[in-house]
């Protein structure tokens, strides 16, 4: 089986990263990414070097304006390894989506996939695509609803996946992680992600090979050498 | 025509806040695999708690081979059992109760764990 990675972290309060570290390895997880609210202080470069090489870190912009989260890219950019844009408003996933910077938006359609669907965001795909940024599919709203809210978010999510198919753009599958009751294992996350018609080879692809290739910034590199 | 349908047991790890009874478990389980697949679905699947130690948490669930995937999807899907927040864990699937035996005894034992 591939190495497969959990991005979407959170730590409670309490929780070390090398605890979270140790009960995803306990799940059938390589390694990890943290999320940093990007208000709260960001991890300290003593605390980085103590860090298992498993741990990854990243900070994750809110924001309600554009010029706010164009602001915040100049400050994070190359002092982050990730850069993670939660997005929800149309105009802020396309402002993140256009920025070479970004790595991963996060919640394009609200965190409980509550604004409607993709296909209204077309540009905001193809954009997605060329400048290698992943959209990420958070299956936690999956687990915690029922009845027909689920059927909803899960209609949604189907619709989704087809434009995500069909414009290229990398899914990165998560659970929304604040503690260890909110992870699942990897087969797991294959046989919730089949609830939305995601194929076996595409959910691990979005678990392994997407969450590896934006850790080593492997669809990045040319860009840079273009910036160049 | 063949008769008897072949079966898969699943060996699984219950992580939680609190001590999870057998009963709310069995109960969380049926009320995830209905809620996800209906009555149907729920029946083809042939669920049973073939046994589960609330103190470690481990315990062992059979069904139709042909629905470990769904079993998984709908174990994936409980959240809480009574209240405490709660995961489980598939650590292993097999066709006979001798092969998830070993393995229990080594998650018992603390060697399958990170």
């Amino acid at each position: 089986m591939p190495s497969f990675f959990l991005f979407n972290v959170r730590l409670q309060s309490g929780m070390s990263a090398d605890e979270m570290l140790r009960a995803a390895r306990r799940f059938g997880y390589a390694g990890i990414c943290i999320y940093n609210e990007d208000e709260a202080i960001m991890p300290s470069p003593d605390i980085k070097l103590n860090l298992d090489p498993s741990i990854h870190t990243g900070i994750e912009i809110r924001t309600d304006s554009v010029p706010e989260l164009k602001r915040k890219l100049r400050r994070y950019w190359s002092r982050v390894p990730l850069i993670v844009v939660h997005g929800g408003e149309e105009k802020m996933n396309m402002a993140a989506v256009k920025d070479y910077r970004v790595d991963v938006l996060t919640h394009p359609c609200g965190e409980k996939w509550e604004r409607g669907e993709l296909k209204h965001q077309i540009l905001m795909l193809k954009y997605a695509a060329r400048n290698g940024i992943a959209i990420e599919f958070d299956l936690n709203p999956v687990i915690k609803s029922r009845g027909s809210e689920r059927a909803r978010i899960l209609r949604r999510l189907r619709e989704n996946l087809k434009l995500i198919r069909k414009y290229h753009v990398m899914p990165l599958l998560t659970t929304n992680t604040r503690s260890i009751y909110d992870l699942r294992a990897p087969r797991e996350m294959i046989a919730l992600a089949s609830l939305c018609g995601m194929e076996r080879e595409e959910a691990i692809m979005a678990l392994s090979e997407i969450p590896a290739g934006i850790l080593t910034r492997r669809w990045k590199r040319g860009r840079e050498v273009e910036q160049l | 025509m063949i008769m008897r349908e072949k079966r898969r047991y699943i060996l699984f790890e219950v992580i939680s806040e609190g001590e999870v009874d057998k009963h709310g478990l069995q109960n969380a389980i049926w009320d995830s695999i209905y809620s996800l697949y209906g009555d149907t679905g729920a029946s083809e699947s042939r669920l049973w708690l073939i046994n589960y130690d609330s103190g470690t948490g481990i315990g062992v669930l059979r069904c139709a081979h042909r629905t470990v995937e769904k079993v998984r999807a709908a174990l994936a899907c409980i959240h809480s059992v009574d209240g405490a927040r709660t995961a489980i864990r598939v650590v292993r699937v097999s066709g006979t109760l001798k092969g998830v035996r070993g393995v229990r005894a080594r998650v018992k034992a603390g060697a399958l764990k990170g």
